[in-house]
């Protein structure tokens, strides 16, 4: 399932995927593919999406 | 093939390994390679990892059952190196489909201009070795066909890579 959220979060301020990926030291393609509902991420990764986007976990990633 | 022939051989191999390691550890230390991955890319290697593994083991049955069935129809050590071709080729192909074959440091273009070098340099090799007949010894493919192997599996990486990152790059212009 697609993770809207994320990528309108990450829209909102204004950040590429790379921006994002480079902010909490992945590849952009692993963010593609969260975003895409592809991948799964682990919680570690969860929450330094979460404080680079100021969000919490609630915010991005809960059903 | 004389002793002093095989004794040679065996020294060239040697230090020719030695050497490939040497300049491995320099493209390490200049950071032209870097193995690292993050963890979707873990993960994925570990995927790719398994499948090139069980594939290596597949293609040592394989060619221990085309030796029993058919003859010798090449020398162990060119045996060995196919098989490890074959299971380098799956693991490599399956990284690159799941995005997970350079690490996060790497410049894709960097590695692949060596990748072009490579390529050409064992094709050349190899072109060399079959021109002069050293290919084929008494009906057996012997270990000189390696640069060939090596060549041909670099360049289908090569080729492999580009085509993926083509597609890639559509996809999100698309997106």
């Amino acid at each position: 399932m697609k993770n809207l959220r994320l990528k309108s979060a990450r829209a909102a301020m204004d950040l590429s995927q790379q921006q994002l990926a480079d902010a909490v030291g992945v590849s952009r393609q692993t963010i593609n593919a969260i975003e895409k509902g592809d991948y799964n991420p682990t919680i570690k990764l969860c929450i330094a999406i979460c404080r680079t986007l100021g969000k919490t976990l609630d915010d991005l990633f809960w059903e | 093939m004389g002793a002093e022939e095989r004794i040679g051989i065996a020294v060239g191999l040697t230090v020719g390994l030695a050497l490939g390691l040497l300049v491995l550890a320099a493209l390490f230390r200049k950071k032209i390679l870097d193995f690292t991955f993050d963890e979707r890319q873990e993960r994925a290697r570990g995927v790719a990892f398994k499948y090139g593994f069980f594939t290596l083991m597949g293609s040592v049955f394989v060619y221990g059952a085309s030796e029993l069935a058919v003859g010798r129809w090449c020398d162990a050590l060119t045996g060995g190196c196919l098989c490890i071709a074959v299971g380098t080729v799956v693991f490599a192909i399956t990284c690159i489909l799941k995005d997970a074959y350079l690490g996060l440091r790497e410049r894709p273009r960097l590695v692949m201009t060596m990748f072009v070098l490579l390529s050409l340099v064992n094709l050349g090799l190899g072109a060399v070795q079959a021109a002069n007949g050293n290919l084929v010894e008494d009906g057996i493919l012997t270990f000189r066909v390696i640069n060939l192997v090596v060549g041909a599996i670099t360049l289908v990486i090569l080729i492999i890579y580009i085509v993926n990152f083509l597609l890639y790059r559509r996809e999100e212009e698309a997106e």
